[in-house]
């Protein structure tokens, strides 16, 4: 019988750790085939820690589905950018304090560097990557180079994700309600204005979808 | 037109940046965003302690760690045969030796990295890298500037020497004078990119590198040193660069970890420094404590002014810059005493950051010049145009143009100044205290050495190349907006391309010369593909035979007869006529050597108004003008994005931005973007830039002169004063957060 | 970050249960404390327990209480019309903190959980008796620019960084707890704590227990009058160096009721309750707040770099009570 206890959705990553801990742990054992539990047993064979560092993860990103496996502690901007090889999402400084990773989770911008992948599972993300429709850019992205809001385009993709969230959640009612609302988006080149710009110009073009 | 207030027969230039696209869509790949077949991932472990030696140092975790490659320490690192004749592979700015990681058990200062772990992802590399133990023998800590002012001797030699110009002290003599002390902090440059490089050997004397970089020809030089190979077995890539701010100008100590680590393992190498490592490891603007003191006639002539200077170095390189240089520039003063004083500290090196120097030394320049202004009950805009220097006080030379007058009325004229009563403390919206406050940035305008390949091909389109890189400004733009003004080809049809050591080598950015430089060789690219042309219209019956390139008109993209434009070809046909695939020109452009005779500078004025709670001590800027002689603009939207960031750095500087070390134990306190304030959308009002627009006939053949630099120097000054004006408060230590204000009298 | 286990439990009883299991595990939401402190090494559960799928996301009210379940994000709470319309103070207070996108993340249990800013607590050098036991305070004597003026000791003078939590103490919310015995309701000035002697524990929680929901009495006078002022060194997205969540009942010119809280000061939300008492029955005048600021005052000290707080505190005081009453 299933403790109650350990009735969870997805099963828990046996680490080699715990799994080390608990060899002999019938749950483990079930789950493991025997020449990774001997591998295990063996000490540190790097296949069989891979095998019991990994859990599963089905996400669609950017309107295509994926089927992965990843450790629990790599987050979603390193699953990106590492591992799925979508770089548009920025890594500028990997503590939430700076929005160049800002992607969209079910449509709500969230910043990626916080979130672990493990906990999107089942989710939708969108990047700068999926913003497009074909060659057609996002009116947003056509505001941008319009009104020049960048410089050295490091920030922007996490300002363009923002600034479409911004307009969708009714916060782009005016310059102190954008500048307040996108504030979370850090650009050293100080483009500040021009993004102010992109993001009005936008609204009054008839907002984003 | 507002925007080209006293040019109104240059053209509107309003292209749209070439890179645009790649930027918006996320195709821009930077240096840490190459997939290499069989990638590691190198993560530095620094050291806990800021001064004195390892002892020990404890692997065996790291090296058991799932996943890891290797672990490099100063136990085991291989030899960089650079190190042992003592070349520099980071190269410095003078004095001193780079740090040449993992090279002795020596630690200089707090962060230093003491390992390079590597292994098969981002993740196992970062916990592994936590697990590096070392054992030090601990010595005291030295990092504060005040300490060091009063125990410890600065640096001697020609550089830090007393400069007297005219009469030493002749502003004490003065009828009204002013002498105060201005402290500015740590000001840490914090691009959005974290530095990066990505390393792939091929064999062990070739190497390929994606790197971070202002320069990436300075980059091939110092790997190739450092390395001891060949040019062209050393290709760096640059093809977008996440902001630098002059962080990126140097090869650091981490650039030549990754490529030590790649090359023990034989495995393509990602090393990314995180935020905190940003703050210590690719430089910072140095904290500096500054003695003003000015004399002035009852006039407003300035009889004296002295400018004394103290600012940090790191123990093993003596960073300097022009801290104290503006002072003897901007005005005519005949009389003026500058010492500069670099005290070395168990800090990591600083480097230049926008401004380098004039950025620092502006503030209390600047708001001496103020001070004096109001001591003489006089307005500080007429005070400066009554010392307005007509020729070079350095020198004596002619400018090859100055338009600063011109730049005053621009911005006293936007920023409505004659709104702003005089009488400090009486400007007032409803509960807030309003101010006026101005101030002028100076920066030299330079121009160096470029080479570039240009390519004419028989369908129309224009090639240019240059091994430059471009961290933000718009290089590339630029590029394409001078030739298409010259051969008058759509921008469309012109690509620019940068950021690859191998193309014919142009400058490094930084210095605000990159326009000058590099576009000057466009410009004469252009002058030869023209003479080409016509050499090559020869073959065709259109002109009949000879034709000189001054008869033909190029403005409209094809080869016309002046004065009978019923005679034209298009390029493209020239071309095919002469039985050619494309027309090359391969141009160096070299400095014009006229310019001896000339001194020359661009030059901001920034003028703000601010209001300031007086109960919170919250301050808002809430209008912003800056007018700026920056020669001729050539490329009028980026060029005003330039001067709009660069006042929003001013702006950080100003109001919130201080990087603060806990000098008990020489480390970092607020080393991330939570506790280093950086301005965000919220502080920035919107910011009107303007250009005098009028060109420099010497310095280049474009007329452009700088402004990366100008766009922040002097800005905190112009805060001040505005505070100053709203206030009564007088606050000379940045940044002005409010504390600051609350707890300063009025004076 | 170490390598960890990760688990999604299904029902509130199987999270209670992992934690209380497990001691190294730890619970996980919106997680922009968390993986923050994390990565940083200044936290290393050896497994999460992501609670973010579990039914706890319900706002609503019901005789004259607003429930909000713990796993609500500030942005939904924030955002939502009751909430506007009943306790706009606590809305207002939600927007002043972070930004747009960590507000999508942060939930509301997560935000009565979060952990101190003080610099020392966030790096794993320099001593630090919250994040390391008997290792000793460096902000007492070093850099504490942002720390408390109220409440501290010799062991700690970190302040809680919450703004929301700061609305709540205001607003005298509950904390619904669950626990191995079932569930407990914790006032929210009793749930967090002063750091006396064990600086290490933030909170009240006991070990095992799960915030479930936050409780808000309305107040139909309160929802009229009330402001939360934060005061920071940049515009937005930055700890308060003071904030102030205000409600005031009054009568014509006359304050009938006063609730006032600070952040920003001490190791957990500050209510100002002598200055409350003082201003119930007087008129609204700039001079009584200014008595009222003072009283507040009373027991405060400093300790260097934050002496301004002596005066940036009770101005701030001052200025959230003109600005609410329009004086």
């Amino acid at each position: 019988m299933t403790n109650e206890h350990e009735d969870d959705v997805l099963r828990a990553a046996h680490s080699r750790r715990s799994f080390l801990k608990r060899t002999t742990a019938a749950a483990a054992i079930t789950l493991a085939p025997a020449a990774l539990v001997k591998a295990a047993e063996d000490k540190l064979d790097e296949k069989g820690a891979e095998y019991f560092e990994k859990l599963p993860l089905q996400i669609e990103v950017n309107g295509k589905p994926y089927s992965l496996q990843v450790e629990p502690r790599v987050t979603l901007l390193d699953l990106l950018r590492e591992q799925l090889h979508l770089t548009g999402s920025k890594k500028g400084c990997d503590y939430g304090q700076c929005g160049a990773c800002t992607v969209h989770v079910d449509g709500q911008r969230v910043l990626s560097c916080l979130s672990l992948a493990v906990m999107q599972d089942g989710k939708k993300i969108t990047t700068i990557e999926g913003l497009q429709n074909g060659d057609d850019l996002h009116p947003m992205q056509e505001a941008f180079i319009e009104h020049d809001g960048f410089q050295c385009g490091y920030c922007t993709p996490g300002q363009i994700m923002s600034a479409v969230a911004c307009i969708r959640e009714g916060h782009a009612k005016n310059d102190a309600d954008i500048r307040e609302y996108m504030s979370g988006n850090i650009c050293r080149c100080g483009a500040y204005p021009n993004i102010v710009d992109a993001i009005k110009d936008v609204v009054k073009k008839g907002g984003v979808k | 037109m507002d925007k080209l207030f006293f040019d109104t027969n240059a053209p509107m230039a309003d292209l749209d940046r070439v890179d645009g696209r790649a930027k918006v869509t996320g195709a821009a790949k930077y240096a840490a965003e190459y997939d290499l077949p069989g990638m590691t991932y190198g993560v530095l472990a620094g050291s806990n302690i800021t001064k004195g030696t390892i002892t020990a140092i404890d692997t065996k975790g790291a090296e058991k760690a799932p996943g890891v490659i290797a672990v490099i320490t100063h136990l085991n690192a291989p030899k960089i045969p650079g190190y042992d004749e003592g070349t520099n592979p980071a190269k410095g700015q003078t004095g001193g030796k780079g740090l040449r990681i993992f090279n002795d058990n020596i630690i200089r200062f707090n962060g230093q990295p003491i390992a390079l772990v590597i292994a098969d992802t981002f993740e196992r590399a970062t916990y592994a890298a936590s697990l590096i133990k070392a054992q030090y023998n601990k010595e005291a800590p030295h990092t504060d500037l005040v300490d060091a002012m009063k125990t410890d001797k600065p640096l001697e030699g020609q550089r830090y020497n007393e400069v007297v110009r005219g009469e030493k002290d002749a502003w004490k003599g003065a009828p009204v004078k002013i002498e105060s002390t201005y402290i500015m902090p740590i000001h840490v440059h914090n691009p959005m990119e974290l530095h990066a490089t990505t390393v792939r050997w091929d064999g062990d004397d070739k190497v390929t590198v994606w790197e971070k970089t202002q320069g990436v020809k300075s980059t091939q030089q110092s790997v190739m040193q450092a390395f001891k190979l060949e040019e062209k077995n050393v290709q760096v890539n640059a093809q977008y660069v996440g902001g630098g701010f002059g962080a990126a100008l140097r090869t650091w100590p981490h650039a030549i970890a990754a490529l030590m680590g790649a090359k023990k393992t034989g495995k393509p190498l990602k090393l990314v420094l995180t935020r905190p490592q940003m703050f210590t490891l690719v430089g910072y603007r140095p904290e500096a404590i500054q003695k003003i003191a000015i004399g002035a006639n009852t006039d407003g002539r300035l009889m004296g002014m002295m400018h004394e200077a103290a600012a940090i170095t790191s123990t093993y390189e003596a960073f300097n810059e022009g801290l104290v240089k503006m002072t003897l520039q901007l005005y005519a003063c005949a009389n003026v005493t500058t010492k500069y004083n670099i005290y070395q500290l168990d800090v990591s090196t600083p480097t230049w950051m926008r401004g380098p120097g004039e950025a620092t030394g502006s503030f209390p320049l600047e708001c001496g010049l103020d001070e004096l202004s109001y001591a003489l009950k006089m307005d500080p805009i007429e005070l400066r145009l009554r010392n307005y220097a007509e020729t070079d006080p350095e020198n004596g030379k002619p400018y090859s143009s100055k338009f600063l007058k011109e730049a005053y009325e621009l911005g006293k004229d936007k920023i409505d100044w004659k709104r702003r009563n005089p009488e400090p403390k009486s400007m007032k919206d409803g509960e807030w205290q309003v101010g006026y406050g101005m101030s002028t940035g100076l920066f030299g305008a330079f121009r160096g050495q470029a080479n570039l390949a240009a390519k004419l091909y028989a369908d129309g389109t224009l090639l240019l190349q240059s091994a430059v890189s471009d961290s933000g400004p718009g290089t590339a733009t630029a590029m394409v907006q001078i030739a298409s003004d010259a051969m008058g080809i759509p921008a469309n049809k012109i690509r620019f391309e940068l950021g690859d050591s191998s193309l014919p080598p142009g400058p490094t950015q930084g210095g605000s010369s990159t326009t000058s430089t590099l576009g000057a060789a466009v410009s004469n690219a252009c002058v030869t593909l023209k003479k080409k042309l016509a050499e090559a219209a020869k073959k065709s019956p259109v002109f009949g035979g000879d034709v000189a390139v001054e008869s033909l008109d190029f403005s409209k993209g094809e080869l016309s007869l002046k004065g009978d434009d019923s005679k034209r070809l298009s390029y493209g046909d020239v071309i095919k006529g002469a039985a050619l695939s494309s027309i090359d020109v391969i141009e160096n452009a070299v400095p014009n050597p006229a310019m001896q005779k000339y001194s020359a500078y661009s030059y901001s004025v920034h003028f703000v108004r601010v209001k300031v709670h007086p109960l919170t001590g919250v301050v808002r800027i809430d209008k912003i003008v800056t007018a700026a002689d920056a020669g001729k603009i050539v490329s009028y939207k980026t060029a005003e994005s330039q001067m709009i960031g660069g006042v929003v750095g001013g702006l950080g500087g100003a109001l919130m931005e201080e990087g603060v070390i806990d000098h008990r134990y020489g480390r970092w306190v607020n080393n991330n973007l939570a506790d280093y304030h950086v301005p965000v959308h919220a502080d920035v009002p919107h910011i009107e830039a303007y250009f005098v627009n009028k060109p420099d006939p010497v310095l280049n053949p474009v007329g452009s002169k700088g402004m990366g630099e100008i766009a922040l120097i002097g800005f905190a000054a112009a805060v001040a004063n505005a505070i100053y004006h709203a206030t009564g408060k007088r606050i000379r230590q940045l940044p002005i957060t409010p504390d600051k204000i609350l707890e300063a009298n009025s004076i | 970050m170490i390598p960890f286990d990760y688990a999604r439990p299904a029902t509130v009883g199987a999270a209670v249960a992992s934690i209380n299991k497990d001691a190294t595990a730890q619970l996980i939401a919106g997680g922009t404390n968390l993986v923050d402190l994390m990565k940083r090494g200044v936290m290393s559960p050896q497994k999460l327990i992501d609670v973010t799928r579990l039914p706890l996301k319900e706002i609503k009210e019901a005789n004259g209480i607003i429930r909000i379940g713990a796993l609500a994000l500030n942005s939904e709470v924030a955002e939502n019309e009751t909430i506007r319309k009943a306790l706009p103070l606590l809305s207002q207070a939600l927007n002043a903190g972070a930004s747009a996108q960590i507000r999508n993340m942060a939930t509301v249990g997560g935000n009565a959980m979060q952990r101190t800013r003080c610099p020392y607590f966030y790096d794993t050098v320099m001593p630090c008796n919250k994040r390391q036991p008997g290792t000793g305070c460096s902000a007492l004597k070093g850099y504490n620019r942002m720390h408390a003026i109220f409440g501290a000791s010799d062991k700690c003078i970190a302040v809680n960084p919450s703004d929301m939590c700061i609305a709540l103490a205001a607003l005298e919310a509950t904390v619904i707890v669950a626990g191995a015995k079932g569930e407990r309701r914790i006032p929210i000035l009793d749930f967090h704590r002063l750091p006396g002697d064990n600086p290490a524990k933030d909170n009240n929680l006991q070990k095992g227990e799960m915030i479930t929901a936050i409780e808000v009495p309305v107040n139909k006078a309160f929802a009229k009058n009330s402001l939360y002022q934060k005061i920071r060194d940049r515009a937005s997205y930055a700890f308060a160096l003071v904030s102030v969540a205000a409600a005031l009942d009054i009568k014509g010119k006359t304050i009938q009721q006063a609730r006032l809280a600070m952040g920003g000061v001490a190791h957990k939300p500050w209510r100002l309750t002598t200055a409350e008492t003082f201003l119930k029955g007087k008129e609204a005048t700039v001079a009584n707040f200014q008595q009222a600021a003072a009283l507040a005052l009373k027991d405060a000290k400093s300790y260097g770099h934050n002496d301004f707080k002596l005066t940036l505190a009770p101005n701030t005081i001052v200025h959230t009570l003109k600005t609410l009453t329009g004086i």
